[in-house]
């Protein structure tokens, strides 16, 4: 579906609506999805993104929890491509790093030391690591001359690297959203079918239930309900908790309209055909009712995703979402929570930038999937 | 339109009632209990007579009983207004509500007012001029507010302003000012402190705003009584202002409804971040701190402005929009 769908290599011959007509939905919708420019930018960053949090321990030069100890609350390494003398340099290097205390203060501060060139090579050896937790290897995309170290976004006040932090960050952040939206759709779908196509008693609780939970606030039941995981679980244990947690807040939504819709099948004739065709319920839901509600429910998802990434953010931001050992990018950004530590190490504050790609490009994407989901509709 | 507001308030009180129920649920899912946790507290600080202060607390806060009694006696209480005592501050909720409230809509009101305002009147203009450079400069703009929480924006701001001033905004007043008499300076210390939630709260605010109304306003101007309004020779500004916007604002009115809530906790985290004294971080410190009936209080409070500004947006609509009454 994704290959090149151009018109003009359609038979000859044929107007441009013919040619239109000739194309399945799949074709229709991509093209429709193609029209949209920023849609299309937002899905190649994603795919950048997601690429670079699944090989975040090749990309990342050093491992998630490697601490430094020389280098506690170093401000951002500058690449250099040009010496103090104006030579350019290929591979890029940085200067060395002298550390100054305070006397008074006993504050470490940095000052580069423009004399000391070190190189960076590309797919050097570095820190040992097993790579998706199958082969062992040191190699790294990029690592820095001994005795330096390189630390693109600067270091917490472990003296642990923050770029390498926000790439194995990225994994859960990224991740934890899918799943909670999976599993909101799981969910959302399987009620919203039953309660539309049975009706009656069981509609009507249905309905109920879920007028309730969307009364109350969605951040408040998100800080109300993470703080019910268990501060002793295992960290996958509250991985998929915090997963849990983010999808109950938008099931009740995505159940409604998968409601909406099969209300509107339920008599269509293909429903009535495959009644008398003594299709049992089960079967007249999943292989009639469901696919017919998947392209909206694919719309809704693609919209949820970004609000669940964020609330990933907000929860663990404040303690109570994701928590250490695991790392995300709320988890990150949890060290800057202290104002007077973010006013010192400002770069704390990097990973937003991170959040602010990826939910930004998940909304160019969402509006992108929203207009392709009914490629028949007047432009 | 009687009948109809008389069904939707019969229909709202078992709502609420089960939202009672499922919010105190919620309350009490953390294991562990505040008072247990107190005791640890000042058994570590060495303090004799913890286990006999814990005893007395949980007696007066009910925690040995079983859940549902405990419940049925918080419940009676709730609806003659009697709110019970928060256990953090050892003082009755409503005191803290109402030392609270007052501050949170002074910060979030004005921010409400001004973000719907700016929204508004940017979204019109973005919809009446689709797919220009300010169009496509407002979505982007808009894109970005939606997707960088207002936290980040706070803390950011922070940053910048200790950077550029050398001080650094939190809480409501500096330091020499925390206790001193109201003056004209203490005013202006204060407005200084404010301007960076109410920026943010703004920023976030409107660029929903904006998206919201443009997307409307395109999908009104689409139809076809725009057209014969246009046939008919009125001026472009009346059938834009006039007939349009005025039906392209509906939907705004359903969201209106959120608002009360929103005006509550709708910014809680940039108030904490920024040390304010305001109802949302009292709400994360009890939920913290298992301080169940005030975070029991607060949610309760929350959900039931969303079920009463939801009544009232919908009958505003019914009142506005009478396709809609007879559902």
């Amino acid at each position: 579906m994704t290959a090149a769908i151009d018109l003009r290599t359609q038979p000859s011959g044929m107007s441009i609506e013919e040619r239109r007509a000739m194309l399945s939905v799949n074709q229709l919708m991509w093209l429709r999805f193609r029209r949209n420019r920023l849609a299309v930018i937002g899905m190649i960053i994603l795919i950048v993104m997601y690429t670079m949090a699944f090989f975040a321990d090749f990309l990342a030069p050093y491992t998630v929890d490697q601490t430094h100890q020389k280098y506690v609350s170093t401000p951002p390494t500058g690449l250099q491509l040009f010496d103090t003398q104006g030579e350019f340099h290929w591979p890029p290097f940085v200067y060395g790093l002298q550390s100054k205390t305070d006397p008074d203060t006993f504050r470490r501060t940095y000052v580069p030391k423009t004399e000391e060139l070190y190189s960076v090579h590309f797919f050097g050896h570095g820190e040992p690591y097993k790579m998706f937790g199958l082969f062992s290897t040191d190699r790294h995309f990029f690592v820095v001359d001994e005795p330096r170290k390189i630390f693109l976004l600067g270091t917490d006040s472990t003296g642990r690297d923050l770029f390498s932090r926000v790439l194995y960050g990225a994994r859960i952040s990224l991740s934890v959203g899918l799943v909670g939206v999976i599993l909101s759709l799981v969910i959302g779908a399987f009620i919203g079918v039953t309660s539309g196509y049975f009706g009656g008693v069981m509609d009507n609780i249905i309905q109920r239930i879920i007028e309730v939970i969307s009364s109350i606030p969605q951040i408040p039941l998100w800080l109300a309900l993470a703080a019910a995981v268990p501060p002793n679980w295992s960290p996958i244990r509250v991985y998929f908790g915090i997963a849990v947690v983010l999808s109950f807040v938008t099931w009740g939504g995505l159940a409604r309209q998968v409601r909406g819709i099969v209300l509107g099948l339920r008599d269509a004739d293909f429903v009535i055909a495959a009644r008398y065709a003594n299709c049992s319920d089960l079967r007249i839901i999943v292989r009639h009712l469901l696919p017919n509600t998947l392209s909206h429910v694919l719309v809704i998802a693609t919209v949820a995703i970004p609000g669940m990434i964020l609330g990933e953010t907000a929860l663990s931001f404040l303690g109570l979402g994701i928590r250490p050992p695991m790392t995300s990018w709320g988890v990150l950004l949890n060290e800057a929570q202290h104002v007077r530590v973010l006013l010192q190490q400002p770069w704390l504050l990097m990973p937003a930038i991170f959040v602010l790609v990826t939910i930004v490009s998940f909304n160019f994407v969402g509006d992108g999937v929203r207009d392709a989901a009914d490629p028949f509709a007047a432009a | 339109m009687v009948r109809y507001i008389l069904r939707r308030i019969l229909i709202a009180i078992p709502t609420l009632f089960m939202i009672a129920v499922v919010g105190y649920i919620t309350m009490e899912l953390p294991p562990g209990d505040y008072v247990t946790r107190y005791v640890a507290q000042l058994e570590a600080s060495g303090q004799s007579g913890a286990r006999e202060r814990g005893a007395v607390l949980r007696t007066l806060y009910n925690l040995d009983d079983p859940t549902t009694v405990r419940f049925a006696h918080w419940i009676t209480r709730f609806v003659q207004g009697d709110f019970g005592d928060s256990m953090i501050y050892q003082r009755p909720i409503r005191e803290l509500v109402a030392e609270r409230l007052p501050l949170t809509l002074a910060l979030t009101f004005p921010a409400f007012i001004l973000s719907w305002l700016i929204g508004i009147s940017l979204g019109i203009y973005s919809a009446t001029h689709q797919y220009s450079i300010s169009d496509n400069v407002l979505t982007v703009l808009a894109f970005l507010g939606l997707g960088l929480p207002g936290f980040l924006i706070a803390l950011a701001l922070l940053v910048v302003t200790w950077r550029v001033t050398g001080n650094a905004y939190i809480g409501l007043f500096s330091g020499e000012f925390a206790s001193a008499p109201w003056s004209l300076a203490k005013v202006l210390d204060l407005a200084k402190h404010l301007w960076i939630p109410v920026m943010v709260v703004v920023v976030t605010g409107t660029a929903w705003v904006v998206r919201v109304m443009r997307g409307n306003l395109l999908d009104e101007l689409r139809v076809n009584y725009v057209q014969a309004v246009r046939a008919k020779g009125v001026p472009e500004s009346t059938v834009i202002l006039k007939h349009a916007v005025r039906n392209a604002f509906h939907p705004l009115l359903m969201a209106l409804g959120g608002v009360l809530a929103w005006l509550i906790s709708g910014t809680s985290i940039v108030e904490q971040v920024l040390g304010l004294p305001t109802l949302g971080p009292l709400f994360i410190q009890a939920t913290l701190e298992q301080d169940i009936y005030l975070s029991g209080t607060i949610l309760i409070i929350i959900s039931f402005l969303l079920v009463l500004g939801n009544l009232l947006a919908d009958i505003a609509l019914a009142w506005l929009d009478p396709r809609i009454r007879f559902d």
